[in-house]
């Protein structure tokens, strides 16, 4: 744990810089695949996929270091897999077996119920325990941040 | 009395689990135990002449000897006939065995413990061990007639673990009521010869080599039940364990108290990470904040992809010339180029730094130094990519003509143009990252 934080402190830096340079080259892509349009439509439409794209990105700036990051991965890879309703139901089922089997021990364990509520919220959540729960979501919320910086400087960047 | 008990309970501990014994295999070894014991008591003569010589005994070479005559023992063809006998159900004898097995280890015990003690010690032992026969006696006739009343409903083939566990008790309580008489006063002055700890130890070893000795004439004799052998094995230790019992569930305590220990730690850290959560106290309410803010945050995202969505069009053409002509090339060897040159040649970015930093780190007035530490060590490598990302996306335009000439000359006339709007716009942008945190 504590060497994965200190690694990560030593160069947030590049998270910062590869995110900003994959989701502007995920914009770019998109913005080539797809031609634009300002109807309501196509443009929730763009709204999905840039977000999608931001995921993508910022799980992929970060690597698979993290297990927010893999899981966020591994739904994209599902996705982008284009795999079958099957397969992704049968991992769903298996995810939610673990989980079941996981979470017993620290929803018994802790009294807070909202850890639950945090599990949903970070990506892979339902599989960890509250510790790991809560190194995840410091990491999140970081990586967030920092998303969400990246992208706001991008929107006044193209609105201004 | 408690002596007793120390030395009674290791007693039974090996005899239980000695060796590597099934149900039948432990009935052959107890006719091992017999023997050994009796040769020990042998040895024992040779042990005292040496001793009377002065020589102090070394245990090793008496449990080599010891090894060497049950591997004697076991490549002896009569050992076949007396595992035959043995395996005959004669609840006399079977009961007779166990205790002849303990107390064969108690005399042992006994020279265990006290050769690792001193010479005093060893005459002491020697007299104890050489009077410890007739108790063996004793005490296998009060085994025998108590055994033999107890245990002979019982059926010999399938009843023989339970049997054996419940001789067991009763043979703790023979023993422990013939040797208490006997053996009352020696351990006292045992006790009195030798500090407790010492006494222990010694017998832990005594032990640990008595069990092997009876391991490898079990393993040389038969292998075959390797889990009755594992089952054996285990328990005496649970014996121990169950002495341990408190002290297994301290240490699920100390494991609990650990676990919390790190949970309070990150929630310390994601206090310090999510703003407005130092003044809440409680978990319950910090994760509330937390899920809050994350919610917050993702919702953020969500809204800005929007805008992005929406601002598309707009975009699409920036975006294009921007990636086309110099992101991709250039973007992972001029940005730390750019970055490094400014950072040099501009006085004004090495001023907008600490500023940068004083205002992260005022935002921690409250929090504990290391922490402050932390987090200026995030934010301080946050600063130059934050101002070279906002650079190059502000820049970009104002200098996008000149970019190739620009990249020429790094360190010409573009950077001294280029100084004016740096000092403003990162810093705009870096009051702008840390407007959330404050606000919140």
């Amino acid at each position: 744990m504590m060497t994965s934080r200190q690694h990560l402190t030593t160069n947030p830096s590049s998270i910062k810089t590869r995110f900003a340079y994959l989701f502007l080259r995920n914009l770019k892509r998109l913005n080539k695949y797809r031609p634009t349009s300002s109807s309501s439509r196509a443009v929730y439409q763009r709204y999905g996929m840039i977000k999608f794209a931001a995921d993508a990105s910022m799980a992929s700036a970060v690597g698979s270091r993290r297990a927010w990051s893999r899981a966020t991965l591994l739904k994209i890879r599902n996705r982008a897999l284009n795999c079958t309703f099957l397969k992704r139901r049968r991992i769903h089922a298996l995810r939610r077996r673990r989980a079941e089997r996981k979470s017993r021990n620290p929803r018994q364990e802790c009294a807070f119920g909202q850890a639950n509520e945090l599990r949903r919220l970070v990506p892979g959540g339902e599989v960890m325990d509250i510790c790991n729960l809560l190194d995840e979501t410091a990491h999140y919320i970081k990586c967030l941040n920092t998303q969400v910086q990246v992208m706001r400087n991008i929107v006044d960047f193209y609105s201004s | 009395m408690e002596m007793l008990h120390c030395l009674n309970i290791p007693a039974n501990v090996s005899g239980n689990g000695g060796p590597d014994m099934t149900v039948l295999e432990r009935q052959r070894g107890r006719m091992k135990w017999q023997q050994e014991e009796q040769h020990q008591q042998a040895l024992l003569q040779q042990q005292q002449q040496s001793l009377f010589d002065g020589n102090e005994v070394n245990l090793f070479s008496m449990q080599a000897q010891a090894q060497q005559f049950q591997e004697m023992m076991n490549n002896e063809p009569s050992l076949g006939e007396l595992v035959t006998r043995a395996m005959k159900p004669d609840p006399g004898m079977e009961n007779g065995w166990p205790d002849f097995g303990t107390i064969g280890e108690a005399t042992g015990l006994g020279i265990g413990s006290c050769g690792f003690e001193t010479g005093l010690d060893m005459n002491y032992a020697i007299s104890r061990t050489t009077s410890c026969p007739p108790a063996v006696a004793a005490d296998v006739a009060v085994a025998d007639a108590e055994g033999t009343e107890s245990i002979l409903p019982e059926k010999p083939s399938s009843m023989v673990g339970r049997e054996s566990f419940k001789k067991r008790k009763a043979d703790k309580k023979t023993h422990q009521c013939s040797a208490i008489s006997e053996d009352d006063s020696k351990e006292k002055r045992i006790k009195g010869c030798a500090e407790e700890g010492d006494s222990k130890i010694t017998e832990l070893k005594s032990n640990s080599s008595k069990n092997t000795t009876n391991n490898n004439g079990g393993t040389s004799g038969d292998t075959s039940k390797e889990n009755s052998k594992v089952s054996d094995v285990q328990k005496p230790d649970y014996i121990h364990v169950r002495a341990r019992r408190g002290q297994a569930t301290d240490s699920h305590s100390l494991a609990e108290r650990v676990r919390r220990e790190k949970i309070s730690e990150r929630m310390k850290y994601l206090q310090n990470l999510v703003p407005g959560c130092n003044k809440i106290t409680g978990k319950a309410g910090m994760l509330d904040e937390i899920i809050n803010y994350v919610q917050s945050l993702q919702r953020q995202v969500e809204f800005l992809s929007m805008k992005l969505a929406a601002v598309n069009p707009r975009l699409e053409f920036n975006i294009n010339n921007l990636f086309a002509k110099e992101m991709f090339p250039a973007c992972t060897s001029n940005f730390p180029a750019i970055g490094l040159s400014s950072e040099m040649a501009n006085p004004a970015y090495l001023q907008f730094n600490p500023l940068q930093q004083a205002v992260s780190s005022g935002l921690e007035m409250g929090i504990n130094p290391s922490d402050v530490a932390l987090r200026r060590t995030i934010s301080a490598p946050l600063s130059i990519p934050e101002t070279f990302i906002d650079s190059s996306c502000f820049n970009q335009i104002q200098s996008f003509s000149t970019w190739d000439a620009e990249l020429q000359n790094l360190y010409g006339i573009e950077l001294q143009g280029r100084s004016t709007p740096f000092p403003s716009q990162p810093f705009t942008g870096s009051i702008e990252a840390g407007n959330p945190k404050m606000e919140m």
